[in-house]
């Protein structure tokens, strides 16, 4: 699991590559913490390369969700795989967070 | 048929997803091996953080696949505290960003990708099985 964190005008840029499990999930959550405070809410996350994601993964995206909601934020989670997408409309977190 | 017992199992979550996705019956396709590592690594996390106080106790993970039907089978023992996961409400997944609770998703994920998932308690153990036909 690779996480690339860029800033781009007023917005943050998270590049994710790998798989987010068990073994990775308190860093991965660690590494976004700053992402849930601040004045600069928006976030947008590429899923290009992000091959899975188990609930330990789920959490940490509806906690992002939840604090960019709180802010007036906007978050987007771009181009993932079709297995993640899936995971994502089964728990019904595709009608929660934007994905494009 | 492939099984193995760890002892103890803090921390060893990991260990244990891969020794069963290593398996010889686990076929080699990505689609199903997606559905079948999310279901696995539901399951143990679920026996590895609840079932003994502080983790402190084994965990028997097992495969098997039957040659006729193709139904490959997973099987989790623990002997920690008596726990069917199964009775436990699926989430609202209707609700909204800020009705949703956080966690709750593991077990209704194992439901939604095997075909089956079965708990029993037998002989003083938790015995969980999930089969999913792989092939067909």
């Amino acid at each position: 699991m690779d996480i690339k964190i860029t800033q781009q005008e007023n917005k943050t840029i998270v590049v994710l590559n790998g798989r987010i499990d068990t073994s990775n999930a308190d860093q991965f959550q660690q590494d976004m913490t700053p992402l849930m405070e601040g004045e600069n809410p928006d976030i947008e996350i590429d899923c290009t390369d992000m091959s899975y994601t188990s609930s330990q993964g789920l959490r940490i995206f509806l906690m992002l969700q939840k604090s960019v909601m709180a802010r007036g934020g906007k978050m987007v989670m771009r181009n993932m795989n079709p297995q993640v997408k899936e995971v994502f409309d089964i728990t019904g977190f595709s009608n929660i967070i934007t994905i494009l | 048929m492939t099984k193995k017992r760890f002892n103890p199992i803090k921390d060893k979550s990991s260990e244990i997803i891969e020794f069963l996705m290593s398996s010889p019956d686990i076929p080699d396709d990505e689609v199903l091996q997606f559905k079948l590592r999310l279901s696995i690594e539901e399951a143990v996390e679920n026996v590895v953080r609840y079932a003994y106080d502080g983790g402190i106790g084994w965990l028997e993970a097992g495969t098997s696949l039957d040659e006729d039907s193709l139904v490959l089978t997973i099987e989790l023992r623990d002997a920690g505290i008596p726990f069917n996961p199964l009775e436990k409400e699926d989430p609202d997944v209707t609700l909204s960003v800020g009705e949703r609770k956080i966690g709750g998703l593991g077990i209704f994920l194992c439901k939604k990708m095997m075909d089956s998932i079965e708990y029993r308690y037998e002989d003083g153990n938790n015995v969980l099985t999930m089969t999913k036909k792989v092939q067909g």
